[in-house]
This record gives structure tokens, C-alpha cells and sequence, in this order.
């Protein structure tokens, strides 16, 4: 029995012992962790429904630039990576049944997020959550003292991805689907029939409210192809963002299809005082 | 393995869920015919409009009346007009419906009563027709009765503070001023808390607000206070009497809101037109949009004036026609005669009594 024991504590400290020589040598490789970047432009349509402002459908179309970062997290560039993300959109819908007024949208938000990478042969697949801000307003002109419907959120919630690498006529393909829906955050909206006037006045009771997917829901979905042209990489997608909020008696409702066309790159940041180490190792993010 | 093909089938599964997922909060909907149109301004009004009690309407049977009196073969511009009628059981002036051929109005608020001004009179009798004027607002100093005399025609021109400074040191050696908002249908609020800011040196109780916190009649929030603070620049603390007809509505009708408590104002004329409830619009499947009170706005005892203000005691009178023909607005004759009474009786007693004492 001691025996055995012993040869048990001496076969975990020989394991133990080669790990951290293993360990020890894949320290003597550096890292490098390119920044996958993106600048995309996005056009297609938008459906909207604001409650306060209309309770007419509107739709019409709608552009939209986006920026997208990525990079393998320093801390295990194996297995986690960050997302950087922006987009910039605006509709000019008119597609109400009279088809005689016109509801514009203007939106702006900023996310990032963290995910947890797994690489199985040609898939990676990523789950994590993310945090982002949107701001952005709606105007309809011949709305008398109500014209605008101002949006604000700030929410945290869960992001997944698929990439599937492969090759399309000797070039190297990355096809993805990311998905994010927000769990829980805040956001801005006056009371049923509140006035700005009156939160111009000072009255501020009740324009923030609790966020979550009962009262705030969203699912932004984006299908990309990303093709290896040289240095450069051509970026064709599709995204899909629906959004339905429901606080105060107001239903805000989004729903935008858009074509997505752009161009990626990876790149690292050098200095004088910082070269690439020929025998670098590189951990991508996305390729 | 396993896992990964659950991921790939999780995916697969959730993205055409989402992407045909129309939305889960339900919205209203409404055909583009006679019927749906009808129930969609009935409905918009039901939800949002603010004085369905204090004006004692039955929402509900006034639908019931004008709905069965639609037929599906009628005119479009009879179709108007029955919509139109069904707003005006509301008598509110800041009810209207929009259309491309016609807007509907309701005017009783203010075709029952004499008008009580004449622009042109004024300006050929009184100022000569030589008067300052930038923005909606003209001024001049009468001479002979050492008075401001200053109409303001609308509150959609905003306020110039550089021209009011301006326009206040030019007169500033007269006894008073003469404020003409008569025929003033009214304009932006933030214009009359910057024109009520040069006639206070203490920031003041201006009134309360309300709105809609749900779709039910009586979803009311609490009254919210709101103030005038004075502003930085030149203030006429001098007497100011305030001329209003039936015509002086919505926004210039909150100015006399603001302005009458105010010790050194009178008011002087008929009972203004009212116009207290802030409008909210909203449209129809057809294409016509609808606008509607919709946040009732209080004086500083939180009376309602969605009815009008009455004249400072011993101010209320109509203008002489005869008199008209002759030249003369009676109404600010007057005024004009109570300025002159005031500084003479300020002069001979040395006191500083309340303008309305005088009246």
C-alpha cells in the first residue's frame, strides 16, 4: 500500500515537473497578438414603430458605417479575446401607409466585450458576455411638441460566435455568425404622454428605467465572409438587428436588414524600442 | 465532438428564430379604411387627450354617435368632416386634424366674442405709423402720455433679449409700459418664460405641469412646480398693464398666467382665449395627422385656464366700435389713462402702491 502511495506521489511530482518545464519553455516563445480590424458599410432597410412619436409603421431605407476590433487578451491569448465594436446608422423611412411623412433615425453605439475561444479542427467557437452604449434619436417633423423620441441605453449582455475557416479558390475564407443580446442594463425613456418641455423644465422622474429582456429586448445578428485578398481582406456580410422596447406604454420597435461590405486587416503595432521577434508566435483573433 | 455539434445546431437554430422574430411587445393596428381610421383617432384621443373630465365628455358615446353615421361610400371630405366634428365635441382650440386638403379647427373660443383690437388702428392712430420692430415685437414711447407702448404679436418669433434690453433702456424714462398681447395666438413656452424674465427681479412660482402616465383618462402624474427666473440683463419694474382679448391663446395665455400675480401688472381687456393644455400630435393610417391637448399646464393656486383669464378686477371692457371709427382703441385709451393716473398719484402722494389699486 505505501508503495503504492509513493509511487503515486512521485508520479504526480514527475507530471507536476513536466508541466512546468513545458510551461517554462513555451515562455521563452513570444506572443504576438494582432489586432483584427474592420471598417464596414452597411445598407439596407429599416422598420420602425415608436409609440410616442406615431402609431403608424414606418419603413425606409438605411446606412450604417461600423468599426470592429478584435485581439487575443494578453492573459491567455489561447482562449480569450476581446471584441471593440461602433456603428454609426441612420433611416430615412417614409413607407407609412399614407406613405406622406417621414420618421428619421439617427443611432450611435459602442460595445465591448470579452469571449472565451474554443478551436475544434476548422471551427472556433466563442461564448462571453459585453457591455455597450447606444444613443440616438428619432424625429418626425410635423410632430407639434413632440417631435423626437431620444434613445439612450447602457446594458451588459451575452455575445456568441461561430467562425468556420476554410478556402475558396486557394484563398483563405472565415466564415462567422455573432450574435449579442443585452440581459440587464438601463435606459432612457419619457413617461406614456411626458412632454420633453416638461424634462426640459426639470422634471426627471421616471426617465431612467431598469432594462432587461422583458421590457428591453434586442438581438443583433451578423453574418460575415471574410475573404484573404493579400494583405488586404474583403468583408461581405449581412446583419440583422431586432430591437423592442416596451416602458411607460411606449413601444419602440427596430427591425434593419443591411448588406455588409468592407475591409479587415490585421495589424500589429511596432516601435523602434519594439520588433517583431522572428520566432514570434502569432494567436489571431478571428483568422 | 458532442459539443460542438449542440453549438453548431444552438446557432442554427437561433438565427433564424431571431431573424424572423417580429418583436415580441404587441402594437395596435389599424386598417386604412373609413372604420380604421376612425377607431385610430379615437383611440389616439381616448389614450392621450388630458380634459375629457373637467370638460364632462363622454368619450365613449361620442364615438358610438359619430361612428354609426360613417358610411363606406361617402366623400373623403365628408369623412373629414365627421372626424372633424367628433373633435370639436372637445371645444379646444389646440385640436386639430390635419389634412391635405383641409385643417379642422374649433373657433367658438374665441368667434363668440368681439375681437377687441384692430392692428391697423393703432398703428395709424397712435404710432403714426413710425414704430420700432424686430421679431414680433414693436415699440414706441407715446409722448404725450410718457407710456411704452409694446406689441408683441406672436411667441413663435421667440424673444430677442438684445432687442427687449434694447427696447426697455430706449423707453426707460416712461411711467409705464403698455404690453399689446391682444389677437397673440400663442408660440413657444421657452419664449414666454424669456419674455416674463425681464418683469422680475426674483425667481418666481411660474405654474405646474402635468401628463399622461398611461392610456386611462385619469393617468395623471403628479403636478410638477416650475419657475421664471429673472433675467440677466435690463428689467422693467415699472408698471405694465397687459392688454388681452379672446385671441390670446395657448402660450401668450400662460404669459398672462405668469405675469398677473406679478404686483407692478394689471391686466386689461377681455378674458383671453385659454389654451392650457400642451398639444401632442400623432396621425392616422390615412395620412392626416392629429393634434390634441394633451399635458395641462396650472397657474401658481393650480387653477386650470384652459377656459381663459380674466382681466384684473375693474379691468374687463371691449373696445367702442363707434369709437374705432373715430380713431380710438377704448381699451388702451384706457390703459393709457391708468399709467398717467398712477404716476400722477405716485407723484402727489410719494407712495408706491399696487398697480391694480388704481384700477
Amino acid at each position: 500500500m505505501m508503495k503504492k502511495i509513493i509511487s503515486l506521489l512521485a508520479g504526480a511530482a514527475i507530471s507536476l515537473g513536466l508541466t512546468v518545464t513545458a510551461a517554462e519553455s513555451e515562455d521563452t516563445v513570444a506572443i504576438e497578438r494582432p489586432v483584427v480590424s474592420a471598417y464596414t458599410l452597411e445598407a439596407g432597410t429599416a422598420h420602425i414603430a415608436q409609440t410616442y412619436l406615431s402609431p403608424l409603421r414606418y419603413s425606409g431605407p438605411m446606412i450604417a458605417l461600423s468599426y470592429e476590433r478584435m485581439q487575443a487578451m494578453r492573459f491567455d491569448p489561447e482562449r480569450w479575446v476581446m471584441r471593440l465594436s461602433g456603428r454609426l446608422d441612420g433611416a430615412r423611412t417614409r413607407n407609412n401607409p399614407a406613405r406622406n411623412a417621414t420618421m428619421w433615425d439617427l443611432g450611435l453605439n459602442l460595445g465591448w466585450g470579452m469571449m472565451r475561444r474554443w478551436n475544434i479542427g476548422p471551427w472556433s467557437l466563442y461564448g462571453g458576455g459585453y457591455t455597450s452604449v447606444e444613443g440616438g434619436v428619432l424625429y418626425v417633423p410635423r410632430n407639434s411638441n413632440n417631435p423626437v423620441a431620444a434613445k439612450a441605453a447602457w446594458t451588459v449582455g451575452v455575445e456568441a460566435s461561430a467562425v468556420y475557416h476554410t478556402s475558396l479558390w486557394g484563398k483563405n475564407l472565415t466564415l462567422r455568425y455573432l450574435g449579442e443580446m443585452p440581459l440587464a442594463g438601463v435606459f432612457f425613456s419619457p413617461e406614456y404622454g411626458e412632454l420633453y418641455y416638461e424634462i426640459y423644465l426639470g422634471n426627471h422622474k421616471g426617465l431612467v428605467r431598469g432594462a432587461w429582456p422583458g421590457n428591453f429586448f434586442r438581438v443583433n445578428n451578423l453574418l460575415t465572409a471574410d475573404i484573404a485578398l493579400g494583405r488586404t481582406i474583403l468583408r461581405l456580410g449581412y446583419r440583422c438587428n431586432i430591437m423592442s422596447t416596451k416602458t411607460h406604454d411606449i413601444v419602440n420597435r427596430q427591425i434593419e436588414h443591411t448588406a455588409v461590405i468592407g475591409v479587415a486587416s490585421e495589424w500589429l503595432s511596432l516601435s523602434p524600442s519594439r520588433r517583431p521577434d522572428a520566432h514570434a508566435r502569432y494567436i489571431s483573433a478571428l483568422y | 465532438m458532442k459539443i460542438l455539434r449542440k453549438l453548431i445546431a444552438l446557432v442554427a437554430i437561433a438565427m433564424p428564430l431571431t431573424l424572423g422574430l417580429p418583436g415580441c411587445h404587441s402594437l395596435d393596428s389599424y386598417d386604412n379604411d373609413y372604420y380604421g381610421n376612425f377607431d385610430a383617432l379615437w383611440t389616439i384621443l381616448d389614450e392621450h387627450y388630458c380634459f375629457f373630465e373637467q370638460k364632462d365628455v363622454d368619450w365613449a358615446a361620442v364615438r358610438d354617435r359619430y361612428r354609426s353615421e360613417i358610411k363606406p361610400d361617402m366623400e373623403l371630405k365628408a369623412f373629414f368632416g365627421l372626424c372633424a366634428d367628433m373633435l370639436a365635441e372637445l371645444r379646444d382650440g389646440h385640436t386639430n386634424l390635419s389634412s391635405w386638403f383641409d385643417v379642422s379647427y374649433y373657433r367658438e373660443w374665441w368667434t363668440a366674442y368681439p375681437q377687441n383690437f384692430n392692428w391697423r388702428l393703432i398703428q395709424e392712430h397712435y404710432l403714426n405709423f413710425d414704430y420700432s420692430t424686430s421679431g414680433g415685437m414693436s415699440y414706441k414711447l407715446l409722448t404725450e402720455s410718457n407710456v411704452a407702448y409694446v406689441r408683441y404679436s406672436s411667441f413663435s418669433y421667440g424673444i430677442n433679449h438684445s432687442f427687449v434690453n434694447d427696447m426697455m433702456l430706449s423707453v426707460k424714462e416712461a411711467d409705464g409700459m403698455i404690453l399689446d398681447i391682444r389677437d397673440n395666438g400663442g408660440g413657444d413656452m421657452t419664449a414666454v418664460e424669456d419674455l416674463v424674465s425681464h418683469f422680475i427681479d426674483e425667481r418666481i412660482l411660474a405654474g405646474y405641469i402635468q401628463h399622461k402616465t398611461g392610456p386611462g383618462h385619469n393617468d395623471f402624474s403628479d403636478p410638477y412646480a416650475y419657475y421664471c427666473d429673472p433675467v440677466i440683463g435690463v428689467r422693467w419694474l415699472k408698471p405694465v398693464i397687459i392688454l388681452t382679448n379672446r385671441s390670446t391663446f395657448s402660450a401668450a395665455n400662460n404669459f398672462v398666467q405668469v405675469m398677473k400675480p406679478l404686483r407692478h401688472v394689471v391686466v386689461v381687456g377681455d378674458t383671453t382665449g385659454g389654451g392650457s393644455g400642451m398639444p401632442f400630435s400623432s396621425e392616422i393610417p390615412i395620412g392626416w395627422s392629429v393634434r390634441f391637448s394633451a399635458s395641462p399646464v396650472y397657474d401658481a393656486d393650480m387653477q386650470l385656464t384652459e377656459y381663459g383669464i380674466p382681466p384684473t378686477e375693474n379691468g374687463q371692457m371691449n373696445m367702442d366700435p363707434e369709437a374705432a371709427l373715430d380713431g380710438h382703441d377704448t381699451i388702451l385709451d384706457f390703459a393709457i389713462s391708468v399709467i398717467v393716473k398712477y404716476a400722477e398719484d405716485n407723484k402727489k402722494e410719494n407712495t408706491s402702491r399696487a398697480l391694480r389699486e388704481v384700477l
